[in-house]
């Protein structure tokens, strides 16, 4: 609530911090990072869903609508893969329901992030459905340039582009299927794994961060043989990143004993 | 269910029900739970670190069991080209797109070698 003030008030309210550009040249910007490079990352990797779509019977515009809604690459591979292969549709739904709950842990670390001073809950729960890892990991490490109240503007120019060009290469997938020669759709398919791998690397900056990658890689084996099917990887975040957390704490906290 | 819907539109609802809603959910939830987080708060830190190892183990699970095309690359040649990936990575300024084009070309460079 805002008061009229005349003399030197007390605590007025500290103009939003934007850093001498307008909303709009903020969701400009953010749109030009994504266009020249994360969001052909995205798109490119998931050209194939819109072959899994087109086997799966789906029409053309369930393919693109698919990268609109679910806009995350394994729960699209799911669905399409399932519905090929007869799954009953309730099995589908919980499948994908487990799958896509490392979207929470993603969604909690970035949208504290990007809040600024007038953000409200309507925005936030609209950001969060652009949360997918391009989006996660290239907005973790990009809104730290960003002023806190031009973050939601930078972030949603973005984002947008990333599902955009997304979906239309999803569309481009759905009609070229099939087309492709082998080793190149082997390489569509690498492109997720070498993209994630280094975008964790660069946004590594504490012992904690390299800790959690070392035991998301390191477990990944072991719980595919323990795990119970669907649960491996939520077994894998909680545990070995609870565990990089407490060891990385303890490095840190024996750092400044020292210091 | 079909008895109800239009033939044109049964994918469509399909694909709402039983692919974007259970997805969804955790996005919707989780804009309620960040509203409150502070981000200096030590669970944000560790929600950080959970987010980063799951992360790396869908790495790995892509890599270990790998669908399509990319499984007739041996294992071998997949992580080798992730590691060559990962040097060119450290020789060039830890530039992302360095990393994805050479671990790209090996990875392409492999397949033609052991599938064609």
């Amino acid at each position: 609530m805002t008061v009229a003030v005349e003399s030197a008030a007390p605590t007025p309210e500290p103009p939003l911090q934007m850093g001498g550009l307008t909303r709009f040249e903020w969701t400009v910007e953010g749109a030009r990072q994504a266009i020249i490079g994360p969001a052909w990352l995205v798109a490119f990797a998931l050209t194939g869903v819109g072959g899994l779509a087109r086997e799966a019977g789906f029409p053309f515009w369930a393919a693109v609508a698919s990268t609109l809604l679910i806009w995350a690459g394994p729960a699209q591979v799911l669905f399409f893969g399932s519905v090929a292969a007869g799954v009953a549709p309730a099995a589908i739904a919980f499948s994908i329901c487990v799958s896509s709950m490392r979207l929470l842990p993603m969604c909690l670390s970035l949208l504290p992030l990007l809040r600024g001073r007038r953000t409200n809950l309507m925005t936030l729960i609209l950001a969060s459905h652009f949360v997918a890892v391009t989006v996660w990991t290239e907005s973790m490490r990009r809104v730290h340039d960003v002023p806190r109240d031009a973050r939601m503007a930078f972030y949603f120019g973005f984002a947008h582009v990333c599902i955009l060009v997304t979906a239309a290469l999803t569309g481009l997938g759905y009609v070229l299927m099939g087309d492709l020669p082998k080793p190149l759709g082997a390489g569509l398919l690498f492109l997720s794994p070498i993209y994630f791998i280094t975008a964790l690397t660069r946004n590594a900056r504490e012992a904690m961060d390299w800790l959690a990658i070392a035991f998301g890689l390191a477990l990944a084996p072991v719980a595919e043989q323990f795990a119970p099917r669907g649960f491996d990887l939520l077994l894998i975040g909680v545990g070995g990143g609870t565990a990089a957390y407490l060891i990385g704490r303890k490095l840190k906290a024996g750092r400044e004993a020292r210091a | 269910m079909s008895a109800i819907l239009d033939a044109a539109q049964a994918p469509y609802l399909f694909l709402i029900l039983f692919g974007f809603l259970p997805s969804e959910v955790w996005r919707f939830v989780s804009g309620f739970i960040a509203h409150g987080i502070d981000e200096n708060s030590q669970i944000f830190v560790w929600v950080r670190s959970v987010a980063t190892c799951l992360l790396a183990g869908v790495v790995a699970k892509l890599l270990l069991s790998p669908s399509g095309a990319l499984a007739l690359v041996p294992l071998a040649a997949r992580f080798g080209a992730l590691a060559a990936g990962g040097l060119a990575f450290l020789a060039f300024r830890r530039s992302v797109m360095t990393a994805v084009i050479v671990g790209e070309t090996a990875l392409i460079g492999a397949a033609y070698y052991f599938i064609a």
